[in-house]
């Protein structure tokens, strides 16, 4: 009893104690200008909004710290919070003027050349006339496709093992003195030099607009994308984790283009269209002397009997054939197991001679 | 060629001649590169199964894997090429020459040759079908008497010799598409990989479930029959599959007092001193044991 008396005013103390612990800054807190992370570094923080869905809030700051915008602190982009607490947010507008200035120009820096492209493109929300397109409600925007990925930083030197690679840093530190901006390019370079993205994530966030049945159906597409290229070896490859193969923007974007200028089959300047095909596939890296009869493989064909009758019909060949081979044998299989608990049972006794 | 006996005796037990070396050599080879392909196959098939990645990079993932698989499928159509050969060859030295020395020959004799190669399906094996169907369906008690290869074995054979032309020719051209695209569409690729992924899986199903039952888990060989590896069949076995064989051998070989009763109920020996039925579509009983043309290629 005596011993309770004396703690009950021990424990509020023991979990400011704690408290005071939890929230001293630590290293890398010092960049959050904003503070944000006050309340948003709770893995709970989250909401249900007017639609009903749970949004989460939590900002793992590890994370973000890997990720490409890691230098871009919250009011780099969440520009409409300007005090503590704020109101509601609005959706971020990656088209905004940043304060990172970029070096090569000394210009602020801003995805606005992207908007050019991506409007261009068979993304894009009007057509070439100026139209309005069907549906334009679908078309992606940047964060459909952009989350705030990781950086993927090269190894090559001596090692294939991704990650900052120390014996490249040596190169940079020739020059360069800032470790701090040494690693920051290191990362950025490497980011920018090769996919950010494995092939199998890229068919993944293609996924959530082209296998989404309605909206294919809305636009008349003629497949399922993720899920017909998951057929051919180069989605099940990718499916492997293998990291070599092509994904979607392998074929679907111009050489030496951004990914952001994908066009339609129908459109002279898509890769995709039939007089161009030939070259996607016979390039040096992938299939080397591929003929244009070679790129008339169809890379989309699903089982199915509008979209690709032929192949249906085989595939539904095939599936006969295995049921009408293994049905039958699996039943004698079956009824010779049955056998061999009754060996003896017969209707009718072999004949016995006199 | 090595003359083998057609009955050995080993501790008091008979065991009667099936498969010579040459036959379980090119078994051997045939069932190790039918696993190795289904295990470096089989992942892409199913590639996004949970299983697959970790069974794909156990033979070095989408780098080597697809080597492997298909060194393994030139290894194999390499034989499929060696046992066509010798095939073709022991027919022309055993039954084409003789022929023509003797100078017989004709359509209709050849034609004749041909039917009654041991590997051919023929009346007998839809009776033991029948049979087999009465037997399991309790109508009888008496298995079927089968002969020296039965529909289970023909089937066997001929099941591997068709899918080595669908899965081995689509196989090459997958292999080469490149090449195969300055003659054929692009669009027989997909086909090519349909028959070859489809007839894959078929093929393996019915070497995993159907054969593996016949020599490694049905009761009488559990867990595993070892004619694949001797070359000879225990009396039990042979009494059991291949009665009407297993009489004909022994009264052969002179040992008609020791010819067991046929595997099912009932046991009255009187049946075995009977003369056998010869239907015009059974082989002929002189046919040497030692006939390189009994290589079937996958005998249960």
């Amino acid at each position: 009893m005596r011993l309770k008396s004396r703690s009950r005013p021990l424990w509020p103390l023991s979990i400011l104690t704690l408290l005071v612990i939890y929230f001293l800054p630590a290293g890398a807190q010092g960049s959050d200008v904003g503070n944000c992370l006050l309340c948003h570094k709770y893995p709970g923080l989250s909401r249900v909004d007017e639609n009903a869905e749970m949004r989460l809030l939590y900002v793992n700051e590890e994370i973000f710290n890997q990720s490409v915008h890691a230098k871009v602190k919250c009011e780099g982009c969440h520009t409409d919070i300007t005090k503590i607490p704020h109101e509601p947010v609005k959706p971020v507008d990656c088209l905004v003027l940043c304060h990172i200035i970029e070096p090569a120009e000394e210009q602020k820096f801003s995805h606005k050349s992207v908007e050019k492209f991506l409007a261009d493109s068979v993304h894009g929300k009007m057509d070439e006339h100026g139209k309005e397109k069907p549906f334009s409600e679908d078309m992606p925007t940047c964060k459909d496709c952009h989350d705030n990925p990781m950086f993927r930083p090269l190894a090559f030197v001596k090692k294939v093992r991704p990650g900052i690679a120390e014996d490249a840093l040596g190169r940079c530190r020739v020059c360069h003195k800032k470790e701090e901006f040494i690693y920051r390019f290191y990362n950025h370079v490497t980011t920018r030099l090769h996919k950010s993205r494995s092939p199998l994530n890229i068919a993944e966030s293609c996924a959530r607009c082209h296998d989404d049945p309605e909206l294919v159906a809305r636009h008349n597409l003629s497949t399922m994308a993720r899920g017909s290229y998951g057929q051919t070896f180069h989605g099940k490859a990718a499916n492997l984790l293998d990291e070599s193969v092509p994904d979607c923007l392998d074929c679907h974007v111009p050489k030496g283009q951004s990914v952001h200028q994908m066009h339609g089959n129908d459109d002279i300047r898509a890769t995709t269209h039939p007089e161009n095909r030939g070259q996607i596939c016979g390039s040096v890296d992938c299939h080397p002397g591929a003929s244009q009869q070679f790129a008339n493989y169809q890379v989309h064909a699903e089982f199915n009997k509008e979209q690709s009758p032929v192949i249906y019909w085989f595939t539904t060949f095939f599936i006969i054939l295995t049921g009408a081979t293994l049905l039958p044998l699996m039943g004698i299989l079956f009824l010779d197991l049955l056998r061999r608990l009754f060996p003896n049972a017969s209707f009718r006794r072999r004949k016995e001679k006199p | 060629m090595k003359k083998y006996p057609a009955i050995k005796f080993k501790d008091g037990k008979k065991y009667f001649f099936r498969f010579d070396l040459d036959t379980r050599i090119q078994h051997i080879i045939l069932a190790a590169t039918v696993i190795i392909l289904v295990l470096t196959g089989m992942p892409l098939k199913f590639s996004d199964s949970s299983w697959a990645p970790y069974l794909y990079s156990f033979f070095g993932g989408s780098k080597m894997a697809p080597v492997i698989h298909k060194w393994t499928g030139a290894i194999m159509l390499l034989l499929f090429v060696y046992h066509v050969v010798r095939v073709v060859g022991g027919i022309i030295t055993n039954h084409i020459m003789p022929l023509k020395r003797e100078g017989k020959m004709s359509i209709g004799r050849v034609t004749m040759v041909l039917v009654r190669l041991p590997m051919i399906p023929n009346l007998k094996d839809l009776k033991d079908i029948i049979g087999l169907m009465k037997y399991l369906l309790y109508f009888t008690n008496e298995h079927p008497h089968g002969d020296e290869w039965t529909w289970k074995e023909k089937f066997d054979y001929w099941a591997p010799f068709w899918g080595m032309f669908v899965i081995g020719i689509t196989g090459l051209i997958i292999w080469n598409k490149v090449l195969a695209t300055q003659v054929i569409p692009g669009e027989f690729i997909n086909l090519c990989l349909i028959a070859h992924s489809d007839e894959a899986l078929l093929a393996a199903l019915f070497l995993f479930i159907w054969h593996w039952y016949n020599v490694h888990f049905s009761t009488s060989v559990f867990p595993m029959g070892t004619v694949f590896l001797t070359g000879y069949l225990p009396e039990e076995l042979m009494v059991e599959e291949h009665y009407e064989h297993y009489v004909r051998v022994m009264t052969r070989e002179g040992l008609e007092s020791e010819i067991k009763p046929p595997h099912g109920g009932g046991n009255n020996p009187t049946i075995c001193g009977e003369p056998q039925d010869v239907t015009s579509d059974t082989p002929p009983t002189t046919a040497p044991a030692n006939d390189p043309m009994q290589q079937g290629g996958v005998n249960s």
